[in-house]
């Protein structure tokens, strides 16, 4: 059993017991109100991630989302330096942020940040006005193309509250993700942070948006937007609808 | 040196479809327009008059259908009553939901009030809507319309205020994040309006020379303005690269989809500029079509270009414009309803390019 699964069980124990209840009833407020008792986070090592997209996957198959979008992606890039070439991997999902900006432009407050520091999206309040999309720097969030409601990573909140590390801490192949409370100084999170404080960075520091997904190892060129020669990617089909393409 | 490749990413598609292009496009005509028929229609200036009754109509037909643009965005419509239901006063899309039915309900009886003379002399035409028309009809109120005038024009600095100031706010997308924003939006709307209007005033109320020179007067200073917001916001972009106009410049700079939509939008001003000054009579089609053209490319380019823009990832997300309603029938839609609703009110003023038009009872006399 890994150090972060460990101490993730051990803390279980503190989880409130009215959450998942209100998170089946879709009672987004509950959540956000019920008294803080984690601040989750997550910690990703970049030199462990070796790019093999099971995250992705195992993320689409828990969440069911929908084709051709992703809640969370592993970036790839090939950086040349004379006769050197490396890859770069980075794992990216919602920021989960202290002061997230796609919460204050929701009309109707169907986005929320929720006691234990999940950004959350309430489905049924949700107009699908696609403002906290524009609103996210990290290009984190999109339209459910069958719903027309914003979705995105909820670190996997149902999985949370049934005691379970989100899937793709879960699948992780090199143990790169590491999920943990940042509440408990105890955790392993909150110990990475401190032990290699030099060697922790955020995505996007200027947008003062204070994530809860910290990296460790990231060279500070890959941490904003990359200037790089796009290349491999491009939409490959027109589809109805409002998804994304790889 | 190092060269950076991306070989893995995502493209994330717009969220914003052009539903919302042609929602900012129709609002911006519709209080522009607005604004433009206040000199003939509310306070009765003698050489505003033609022009006033055109601009009217304009606001009216604008204003009726841009809200039907921002429903159709949403997917399900019924998803409006949220807005109400539950309202975040954090969220300047919050406060459009409570500012645009203010603004099209004042502007609606505005309209009524001014047009009450005019419904009620075409009743006496007979007739299947002469019904209609007397029920909506009646006497000239100069001091109703001058006072709907005013409230209508509060709603609209709202409406303005907001459609600007809700894009200006997303920092994300640079942009978008910048002060001038706001301003461009306007410009544009107030360009865009003098278009419609010119347009308008040769084809429902076949206006002569005289709206075709104020129109055109008009339009050189909207341009003007235009293009000194455009050029204050290279200044700033060259002069402050950190700044936010800096953020956004570095953002498009170097980039040749980008570079073609800056000549397009100084031709969109030039052309329209350089029409009006040699021509300013009988140039009123070609102008207003130009000005239409500017002010919806401008948004076009804001919207569409903006969400092109990766935030993260490298070059730009490419987003073929879809035939579907998501795409080219809704812009299609927009127009065809857009037309619609033209016909209908143009109908039950029993115009249709006659020339007694600039004689209506419309303008408050001695208002």
């Amino acid at each position: 059993m890994s150090a972060s699964r460990r101490d993730f069980l051990r803390g279980l124990g503190r989880v409130s017991a009215g959450a998942p209840v209100a998170l089946a009833a879709g009672v987004g407020s509950a959540l956000a109100e019920a008294p803080p008792v984690h601040r989750w986070a997550m910690v990703v090592d970049v030199a462990k991630c070796i790019g093999c997209q099971a995250c992705t996957v195992a993320c689409i198959h828990e969440n069911r989302v929908p084709d051709n979008a992703f809640r969370t992606f592993v970036t790839t890039w090939e950086v040349a330096e004379g006769e050197r070439v490396s890859t770069v991997m980075l794992p990216r999902l919602c920021n989960h942020c202290e002061t997230p900006p796609c919460v204050p432009v929701c009309p109707v407050g169907a986005t929320f940040k929720a006691a234990d520091g999940e950004v959350l999206v309430d489905g049924d309040a949700c107009v699908g006005c696609g403002y906290c999309v524009q609103a996210c720097p990290y290009d984190a969030r999109f339209i459910d193309a069958e719903t027309r409601t914003a979705d995105k990573c909820t670190f996997c909140t149902h999985r949370l509250a049934a005691g379970l590390l989100p899937a793709c801490v879960e699948t992780c192949v090199g143990g790169a993700r590491i999920f943990g409370d940042l509440a408990d100084p105890k955790s392993t999170v909150s110990r990475l942070l401190k032990e290699r404080a030099d060697d922790v960075r955020v995505l996007k520091p200027e947008e003062k948006t204070n994530p809860n997904v910290f990296y460790l190892g990231l060279d500070p060129r890959f941490a904003g937007r990359v200037e790089a020669v796009p290349t491999l990617w491009q939409p490959s089909e027109p589809r109805a609808g409002g998804a994304s393409h790889v | 040196m190092s060269e950076i490749t991306e070989l893995l990413s995502v493209s994330r598609d717009p969220a914003w479809a052009p539903w919302a292009v042609q929602y900012f496009f129709l609002i911006g005509l519709s209080y522009g327009s607005f604004v433009l028929s206040l000199p003939g229609i509310a306070f009765g200036v003698e050489r505003w008059r033609g022009f006033g009754r055109a601009a009217l109509i304009g606001a009216l037909v604008c204003g009726i259908v841009a809200p039907v643009a921002l429903l159709s965005d949403l997917h399900q419509p019924g998803r409006f009553a949220e807005f109400y239901v539950r309202p975040a006063p954090s969220s300047w899309m919050a406060w459009g939901a409570f500012f645009i039915p203010a603004y099209v309900g004042a502007l609606i009886l505005y309209g009524l009030a001014a047009l009450a003379p005019d419904f009620a002399a075409a009743a006496t035409s007979g007739g299947p809507l002469a019904p209609l028309r007397r029920l909506i009809g009646g006497p000239a109120r100069p001091g109703l319309v001058r006072a709907l005038g005013l409230v209508t024009l509060a709603a609209a600095f709202t409406v303005a205020l907001y459609t600007g100031v809700e894009v200006m706010v997303v920092r994300a997308r640079p942009l978008w994040n910048t002060a001038l924003l706001p301003w461009q939006f306007a410009a544009t709307a107030l360009a865009g309006s003098i278009g419609l209007t010119l347009i308008l005033a040769r084809t429902v109320f076949d206006a002569g020379s005289g709206e075709d020179r104020l129109g055109n007067r008009l339009l050189l200073v909207a341009l003007a303005l235009v293009a000194a917001l455009g050029a204050a916001w290279f200044a700033l972009a060259t002069l402050s690269p950190n700044g936010a106009e800096g953020r956004a410049f570095a953002q498009v700079a170097g980039s040749p989809v980008w570079r073609v939509s800056a000549m397009w939008l100084a031709a969109a001003v030039a052309v329209p500029t350089a029409i009006a000054l040699v021509k300013p009579v009988g140039s009123g089609w070609a102008t207003g079509l130009l000005a239409l053209n500017a002010a919806w490319m401008f948004r076009w380019t804001i919207f569409v270009g903006g969400q092109e823009l990766p935030k993260t990832g490298a070059g730009l997300y490419r987003h073929p414009l879809a035939l579907g309603p998501d795409g080219l029938l809704g812009i299609v839609g927009t127009a065809g309803l857009w037309l619609a609703v033209l016909i209908a009110l143009a109908t039950l003023l029993n115009r249709s390019g006659a020339v007694e038009g600039r004689r209506s009872s419309t303008v408050v006399e001695g208002a």
